[in-house]
């Protein structure tokens, strides 16, 4: 009896926490509805579409090909990518490049985003800086998976 | 003629109030239940652009729901299936009429009484209402034919049954503190004061019944932390094969009953309609001064009184639902029948001693 | 026998050998550019270093012969810092190709330098250009910028092929390896063994070039088919990927050491001709009218068949065309269901015609078994047309050659007279919608079994692909339809495996008692 009247005051204690956040929530709803200007609002809810939250600068977001200078891909298809990508997402078909100071490129690049589980290691593994992350993109639902096979177009457009 | 014309109106009028209020606890619940938890709640369901804090929600969701595909199990056993949710839901909505919105109302000499019902065992009325609401429970669970609807469905019968014992014990004391059954008299009852200045409201001659009562009414509407019979995360419930409006109307009757049980708590314990100190012709305050006003004021007066008090019940409920978890089975049988049962007979003993040396 | 120690350990070895191999025998690898087997040391890449008790300076694993009671250290300090300064001025000169360059994985610079360089890069002067991307043969890149100066390449067609065409150039830091005439191509059936032998990427294949990397590949050792020498190979197949499909599944093909068959060496045929492996494979069984059978339905049939003739006392009218792509395992079952237990009218071998060899390895026959058959006792019967037109009920045939040796319309002419013809071959050809019954089978890179090549030296293989499709060993069909046919239900129940039929042959045949391995 005694511990059930123990628990009965913690029930209490708890109603008084939720009662607590109720009414200085609603404090402030009132103050900001009527016009008055608080530091504190009575949510921290952020209304999402209408204000996006700024992606971290290193967040992991869509991936993009960097290119050289001459606008080809800086990629040189040494599959380390690909090989580390934990999801085997990436698949690289490699052609042969006349100058041969470079000999190797990408003829397709894919990453299949519906796979990847942005770890970020392709862009670790790359030894010429070629993958990057940066872009910012997190918006990726799409309405079908083909959309979400990335190509070469697509990565380094 | 116009007896009927009126009696008309008034039901109308009751059942109007009830369900718009019913809706409106929908939003109301979204919108404490946010604010508890440092979120906004709803507040996207525009109308021609307008948003007001999301007003619009509970229309959204009704349109949402007509809309939605009625789906009836080929397996259910159709016409209960599909009469279940009438049933719980005609059951619930009746039994406001018995409740006293204000005193009476004079217009050109005719006395209108604000209360559609007024009949000598109003409790036992809604009790027995009560009671047939388990059938919607009953029948949903059982006429569906799945294992999870027939779980929820036995759940929620035991469960019902279980805190109605208690729920009646809990009213037994009040009763003989106001020695009737009649809704009205007890509102009445309760106009009076103690001692000269205190309201004689139930909660403070009956404050163990109160306690019971509170809790058994809670269980009975099935809500957080009593809502086994649904409990979404392991059974689903009893209404797991109901889609569509069918599935909104077991939601609705369940807020009816949070309104329902907010209009029995302001009858019963809190005075009812009663504003204290104001009398019919307007306000005798104890420490002497008076304010006194037209006939048409103070029955708005008193109207008001009874919906901030509903109002405040209701948000109270609906604070206690988003605050508990669930019991757990043998919790609940056990807080039932061990605890408010015995609570409430030693409440009437109680009452009968105090009773007899007071008299 | 002397006695040595190496890292404190003593160890008896064969007098005469040189530490290098002294070491490798108590499992002691030693690091090595220029040193191979086959060739005597050279002495040119220093990378061998050890330390010996005694001797002021470093010493040549390679070539120091050993001594009674030599202490040897391969591991301490001294040594290490020493081939760390080998790879750094062999670095020095290296560009930084591992991402574009295809030995990356196998490369022997790449690992000595995570064993014993990990420095960072001292060398901030311009590196020397070299050529890069040179066509050395019809199989053969060449980039000299790679190249450690190991001289392998030089010896290999010096020593091996004799044809000579590389030289070492220059002096210094400006020594390079190249041919003695500008463009000139290595062009001899053995080329290929440059691109393997080479330690590191400078000669590499043009045929794997780009292809994949060498760590998505898996390595099976099998038994090269295409000619009667039967050298030892390893198949390399990728792993492939999750949700990609590659366009096939093997990548290249590298020699095995195999003293008694090949040597470390294999022929440019047999190196790069592995395409038959993922091209134009029969996959499914195909039976004339009928959908898709599986194997239990089509064995029962083709046992049917056989029956019913045998009950009409004319199986004298069955004609099977064997094939030397069989194994020894499977050429034997075939003798004894075809020769004594159902006592076929003819057995026919139908094999592809011979072509050129060479006095290296290549053989004329572009069949693994010949030997095989003939050990086992079969004769090398050339089909005979008129036979199959006009005494032939039932015609089972192996192999695909028997079709690529007769023209479609002469063979059709003969199916027209015949019951009921079956084929079983590997490969997808002009017949397999023509017979009543197609059954895949495999090639010898897809099953166990064992080969007996030109010169009779037995060998074992195992298979180093899975199979493709539907397709299975022929070892396993004969063995059932024996079990089908319910003749000697026993005995062909016991031979559940290659290894099992091996030892039945050993009892019956002397040849393979001899030359068990
Ligand atoms: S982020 Fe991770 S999972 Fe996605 S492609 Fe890169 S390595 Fe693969
Ligand atoms: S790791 Fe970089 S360079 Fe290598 S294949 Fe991937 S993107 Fe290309
Ligand atoms: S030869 Fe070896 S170290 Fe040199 S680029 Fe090729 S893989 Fe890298
Ligand atoms: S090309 Fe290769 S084999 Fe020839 S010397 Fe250079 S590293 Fe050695
Ligand atoms: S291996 Fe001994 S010097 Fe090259």
């Amino acid at each position: 009896m005694i511990k059930q009247f123990g628990y009965f005051l913690e029930i209490v204690k708890g109603s008084l926490i939720t009662t607590r956040h109720f009414v200085v929530n609603m404090f402030f709803h009132i103050l900001n509805l009527v016009g008055i200007k608080t530091k504190r609002k009575g949510a921290v809810t952020r209304q999402y579409p209408e204000a996006p939250i700024e992606v971290a600068r290193r967040h992991r977001s869509l991936h993009r090909l960097m290119l050289r200078e001459d606008g080809k891909p800086r990629c040189v298809v040494c599959m380390l990518c690909a090989t580390v990508c934990p999801s085997e997402c990436i698949f690289i078909e490699a052609t042969e490049d006349p100058d041969p100071e470079i000999q190797k490129y990408p003829s397709n690049f894919i990453i299949d985003l519906n796979r990847c589980c942005f770890c970020g290691f392709c862009v670790e593994a790359c030894p010429e800086d070629a993958i990057r992350m940066d872009t910012g993109e997190v918006e990726l639902a799409r309405y079908s998976r083909g959309d979400l096979v990335y190509d070469l177009e697509k990565l380094t457009g | 003629m116009s007896d009927i014309l009126i009696l008309l109106i008034k039901i109308v009028a009751a059942l109007v109030w009830f369900l718009v209020l019913t809706l409106y606890l929908t939003w109301l619940e979204r919108k404490e239940s946010a604010i508890m938890q440092d979120r906004i709640g709803a507040n996207r369901a525009d109308f021609f652009g307008i948003r007001v804090i999301g007003l619009f929600q509970p229309f959204a969701d009704a349109i949402k729901m007509m809309f939605k595909e009625d789906f009836t199990p080929t397996f259910s056993r159709r016409f209960i299936h599909n009469l279940a949710p009438f049933v719980a839901f005609f059951f619930t909505a009746v039994t406001v009429q018995a409740i006293p919105f204000g005193d009476v109302l004079r217009v050109g000499g005719k006395e209108i009484k604000l209360q559609v019902l007024d009949i000598d065992v109003g409790i036992l009325f809604i009790l027995a209402m009560l009671s047939f609401t388990v059938y919607g429970v009953l029948l949903s669970g059982w006429a569906s034919n799945s294992r999870w609807t027939l779980l929820g469905g036995l759940r929620g019968t035991a469960q019902l049954v279980s805190y109605e014992v208690a729920l009646g014990l809990s009213l037994i004391g009040l009763v003989m503190v106001f020695p009737s059954l009649r809704f009205s008299s007890i509102v009445n009852y309760q106009g009076e004061l103690l001692f000269g200045w205190l309201p004689q409201w139930g909660i403070l001659l009956q404050p163990l019944g109160f306690i019971v009562f509170l809790f058994a009414s809670l269980a009975e509407s099935e809500r957080v932390p009593f809502d086994l019979p649904e409990g979404e995360s392991e059974i689903v419930g009893f209404f797991t094969e109901y889609s569509g409006l069918k599935w909104g109307l077991y939601m609705f009757t369940s807020f009816m009953k949070v309104l329902l049980i907010a209009c029995l708590l302001t009858t019963l314990f809190f005075g009812g309609y009663h504003v204290p100190w104001l009398n019919p012709d307007g306000f005798h305050f104890p420490w002497g001064g008076e304010w006194l006003l037209p006939h048409g004021i103070v029955v708005l007066f008193q109207i008001i009184m009874f919906n901030v008090k509903v109002i405040f019940f209701c948000w109270l409920q609906i604070l206690i639902r988003w605050t508990y978890p669930r019991f757990r089975y043998d919790q609940l049988m056990d807080f039932g029948w061990k605890f408010l049962v015995p609570l409430s007979v030693i409440n009437i003993v109680a009452t009968a001693i105090v009773m007899t040396l007071l008299k | 026998m002397v006695k040595i120690y190496i890292n404190d350990r003593e160890i008896e070895v064969k007098e005469g050998t040189t530490v290098f191999h002294a070491a490798l025998d108590a499992g002691i690898p030693i690091p090595h550019f220029c040193y191979h087997p086959a060739f005597a040391p050279e002495g040119t890449c220093r990378m061998c270093l050890v330390e010996v008790e005694g001797m002021p300076k470093l010493e040549l694993a390679c070539s120091l012969q050993i001594r009674e009671g030599m202490k040897i250290f391969t591991q301490n300090e001294r040594v290490r810092e020493a081939r760390r300064g080998v790879l750094e001025f062999l670095l020095a000169e290296h560009p930084l190709d591992c991402p574009i360059c295809d030995q990356a994985g196998d490369c022997k610079l790449q690992d000595y330098y995570e064993e014993y360089g990990l420095f960072d890069s001292r060398f901030s002067e311009v590196k020397d250009k070299r050529g890069k991307k040179i066509r050395l043969g019809k199989y053969l890149l060449h980039d000299q910028e790679r190249c450690v100066l190991c001289r392998r390449c030089v010896r290999f067609l010096r020593e091996v092929t004799g044809t000579g065409e590389m030289g070492v150039f220059e002096r210094g830091g400006h020594t390079k390896v190249d041919t003695y005439e500008e463009g000139q191509q290595v062009d001899n059936n053995y080329s290929g063994n440059l691109a393997q032998l080479c330690p590191v990427g400078a000669i590499t294949d043009t045929d794997f070039r780009f292809q994949t990397r060498s760590w998505f590949l898996e390595a099976g050792e099998s038994i090269c088919p295409l000619c009667s020498r039967g050298c030892r190979i390893t198949i390399q197949a990728h792993r492939g990927f999750a949700r990609f499909k590659l366009p096939k599944r093997v990548y290249r093909i590298k020699a095995v050491d195999d003293p008694l068959v090949n040597g470390p060496w294999i022929c440019d045929k047999g190196r790069y001709g592995y395409s038959y492996l993922d091209e134009n494979r029969a996959t499914r069984i195909l039976k004339k009218g009928e959908s898709s059978p599986d194997w239990q339905e089509a064995i029962d049939w083709l046992s049917a068949s056989i029956l019913r003739l045998k009950h009409r006392n004319r199986l004298e009218r069955v004609s099977v065309v064997l094939s030397s792509r069989l194994s020894n395992e499977e050429l034997f079952l075939a003798k004894k269901l075809f020769k004594d237990d159902l006592g076929v009218g003819r057995v026919f071998f139908a094999d592809a015609p011979p072509e050129e060899g060479d006095d290296m390895l290549l053989t004329p026959d572009r069949v693994p078994n010949t030997r095989g058959a003939r050990e086992l006792g079969w004769e090398d019967v050339p089909v005979d047309m008129e036979a199959l037109n006009r005494e032939t009920d039932l015609l089972l045939m192996f192999g695909p050659d028997f079709e690529n040796a007769h023209s479609l319309s002469d063979i059709l002419g003969c199916f027209e007279q015949i019951e009921t013809t079956v084929l079983l071959t590997p490969f997808d050809g002009s017949l397999s919608s023509q017979v009543d019954l197609l059954l895949p089978t495999t090639p010898v890179a897809e099953k166990a079994g064992s080969l007996t090549n030109i010169d009779g030296v037995l060998r074992n293989f195992q298979p180093a692909l899975p199979a493709l499709g539907h397709s299975r060993a022929e070892w396993s069909l004969l063995i059932d339809l024996g079990k089908a046919l319910d003749l000697r239900f026993q005995y062909y129940s016991r031979l559940s495996s290659p290894e099992a039929v091996f030892q039945e042959m050993t009892g019956e045949i002397p040849f393979f008692e001899k030359n068990v391995e």
